[in-house]
Formats: structure tokens, C-alpha cells, sequence
């Protein structure tokens, strides 16, 4: 009876392990963001694209300021930054890689600096429906220890187009709808998804607050989108 | 660590497409990333045109709203105007960006120091 006792606690224990595991709280996940070393600025470098899509990286650079200075940080002013980056002839944020973090500190005066690279942007087109699948990583590190202090990948899929049933019209809403204007929302949203799982900055009213949010690591999320 | 969204495009576009928002953090950003995007990918006189009078919209709405101005936009207000060669309504709104954020000021004093030295 006791060893049957035990054997159910320990696969319950199990289960619990496994469970936790992907799922933490921001403060356990990011621990350096919840002390004095959580910045209060960030300058974002260019975009490393690693795909062919030539436009993902101007897309993605230009919608990057907006989530995450709604999420409370001061984001160096993205057009003079790269202004800058131009005339010292930087064009991709690979070229800064590997640099000493203490550069943007001393150029830009900023905390932190984040770098995305870009490692998926397929675009499919089918007959009835079309989608974008983005894959990105961001790394926030600190410029004055060089410490990660956020870091975070996604995978997001784009459903661009739907079915009406009319084969004609599909073709022609999905080539309309996949224009690329219409992909600066769509990037927008793509940075605003990473940004939930990152702490709150100082010019958020619920700065400070949200350590004990839970954070998914591990986790997909699936979305019936159209219903046809 | 990998995590799988799916964001569905006519959400996003209801939300960008929307009534006047304005976040948590208490901004206003109008149609800011798609002037921007336009500007970026085809600098020309009528991108630059149409990018600073939505960052003037962006001013104007906070101002009528107690709202404080977002990250960036009085200091690339002041860098257009600073390419113009208008150094006086450049360090306006450079101060302006200022009083806000104060993390801006070692970039933005450095801006205009550099800039002094080039002319």
C-alpha cells in the first residue's frame, strides 16, 4: 500500500517538473532586469538578416521603436541611429557584432543595446491562402557589463490571405493583401509578440511590477484564423 | 525557447487601421511606422514631407490630450530640421526630447557637437 503511495507521488512529481519547466516567472527568467542593472534606454542596432527577403530588414527596423517604447524604454531614436551607422559604414548589424558593449554606451549614452537577427522569412503563396512565416531573436544586452539581460525567439506565422471560395478573387485578394505596406502592422505585431515576455521599462506604470508574471519559454500557440 | 504565434492579418490591420489609440505607457503614435517605412524605402521630398507632418500630427494630438510626446519624435523633428541647416528649431526640439527623456541627452548633445564641428 505505502510503496503504491509512493509510486503515484513520484510520477505526480514528475509531471509537476515537467510542467514548470516551460513555463517561469519573467523575475526567474530575466533576474537582471528586476535589479539595478535594468536599463532605462536602449539603442537598437540594424537588423542582422540571415534570409533572402531583402525588404524584412528596413520592415522590421522601422516598426521595432514603437513596442518596445510602449513597453516602457527609451529607444534611441531609430532614423538618426542609422543615419549614424551609414556614415561609419555599417549597414547590417553583424558588422557590430562582437564589438565591445561599452561603444554604445560612450556614442549613445544607452544601457542596453539590442540586437535581432532575422532567421526566417518565407513567404508561401497557395492557391486558396498565402502566409509568412517570420523566425527572430533578440538579444537586450547590458552595455555596462555586458551581461544578457533579455533575450527571446520567435516563430510567428502570418496568415496573409483567405479562402471566399472563388479561386479568381483568392488569387488576386492575396496578392493585394501581401503587398508590402501592408506588412508594416504585420511587423509591428510580429515585435510586439516578443515583447510581452520581457519586463515592463521604467516609463511603464507597471514597471517594476510584473516579476511574477509567467513567462512562456516553451510553449506554441496555435490559432484557427480563418474560419472558411 | 522557441515560441509559435500566429497573428492574423486582418486583426493587425483592424488594430493599425483603428480609431486614434493610445498605449498603456500613455502614447500616441498616429500612422508613425508606416511614414517612417515610406521615408526609409524611398527617401524623397514627398516621403520626408508626409513622415514630418505625421510626426507634427503625433505632437499636436498628444498636446490635446495630456499626453506625454513618445520616444523620438521631437528628436527626429529636430533632425530634420537640423539637415535643413535650421540649427535654432533643431535645438528646440532637441530640448524638448530632452525634458522628456532625459536618457537622450549624451546622444543628443553629442549630435549637435559633432554636427558644429562638421560645419
Amino acid at each position: 500500500m505505502m510503496s503504491k503511495v509512493r509510486t503515484l507521488s513520484v510520477v505526480l512529481l514528475g509531471f509537476f517538473l515537467a510542467s514548470c519547466a516551460e513555463m517561469q516567472t519573467k523575475q526567474q527568467a530575466f533576474p537582471a532586469m528586476y535589479t539595478d542593472q535594468k536599463p532605462v534606454s536602449m539603442v537598437i542596432v540594424p537588423a542582422i538578416n540571415e534570409t533572402t527577403a531583402a525588404d524584412a530588414g528596413d520592415l522590421l527596423n522601422v516598426t521595432i521603436s514603437q513596442p518596445f517604447a510602449n513597453h516602457g524604454y527609451y529607444v534611441m531614436p531609430i532614423p538618426i541611429v542609422a543615419d549614424i551607422w551609414k556614415s561609419e559604414g555599417v549597414l547590417e548589424g553583424d558588422q557590430l557584432k562582437g564589438m565591445p558593449t561599452s561603444v554604445f554606451l560612450e556614442t549613445f549614452g544607452a544601457d542596453s543595446v539590442l540586437f535581432l537577427t532575422i532567421n526566417t522569412w518565407d513567404t508561401n503563396y497557395a492557391v486558396i491562402a498565402a502566409n509568412v512565416t517570420v523566425g527572430l531573436e533578440y538579444v537586450l544586452l547590458s552595455t555596462r557589463t555586458n551581461d544578457v539581460l533579455w533575450s527571446y525567439e520567435e516563430q510567428v506565422i502570418i496568415d496573409t490571405g483567405s479562402s471566399s471560395g472563388n479561386l479568381l478573387v483568392d488569387v488576386i485578394a492575396t496578392a493585394v493583401s501581401t503587398a508590402v505596406t501592408d506588412y508594416v502592422p504585420i511587423a509591428r505585431s510580429v515585435h510586439q509578440e516578443a515583447v510581452k515576455a520581457m519586463p515592463y521599462g521604467v516609463y511603464h506604470p507597471k514597471s517594476g511590477q510584473d516579476g511574477a508574471e509567467q513567462t512562456v519559454l516553451t510553449s506554441s500557440k496555435e490559432a484557427a484564423l480563418f474560419e472558411d | 525557447m522557441m515560441r509559435i504565434v500566429v497573428v492574423p492579418l486582418l486583426v493587425s490591420l483592424l488594430l493599425a487601421t483603428g480609431c486614434a489609440t493610445v498605449t498603456e505607457a500613455g502614447y500616441y503614435w498616429g500612422d508613425y511606422s508606416t511614414t517612417l517605412y515610406n521615408f526609409t524605402k524611398n527617401p524623397s521630398e514627398e516621403t520626408l514631407a508626409a513622415h514630418e507632418e505625421e510626426l507634427h500630427e503625433i505632437i499636436e494630438y498628444s498636446a490635446d490630450n495630456s499626453l506625454t510626446v513618445p520616444p523620438g519624435i521631437y528628436a527626429e523633428l529636430g533632425y530634420i530640421n537640423a539637415k535643413r541647416g535650421d540649427d535654432d528649431k533643431a535645438l528646440a526640439y532637441y530640448e524638448a526630447e530632452m525634458q522628456n527623456f532625459p536618457s537622450s541627452r549624451h546622444f543628443l548633445e553629442r549630435l549637435v557637437a559633432v554636427n558644429k564641428e562638421a560645419s
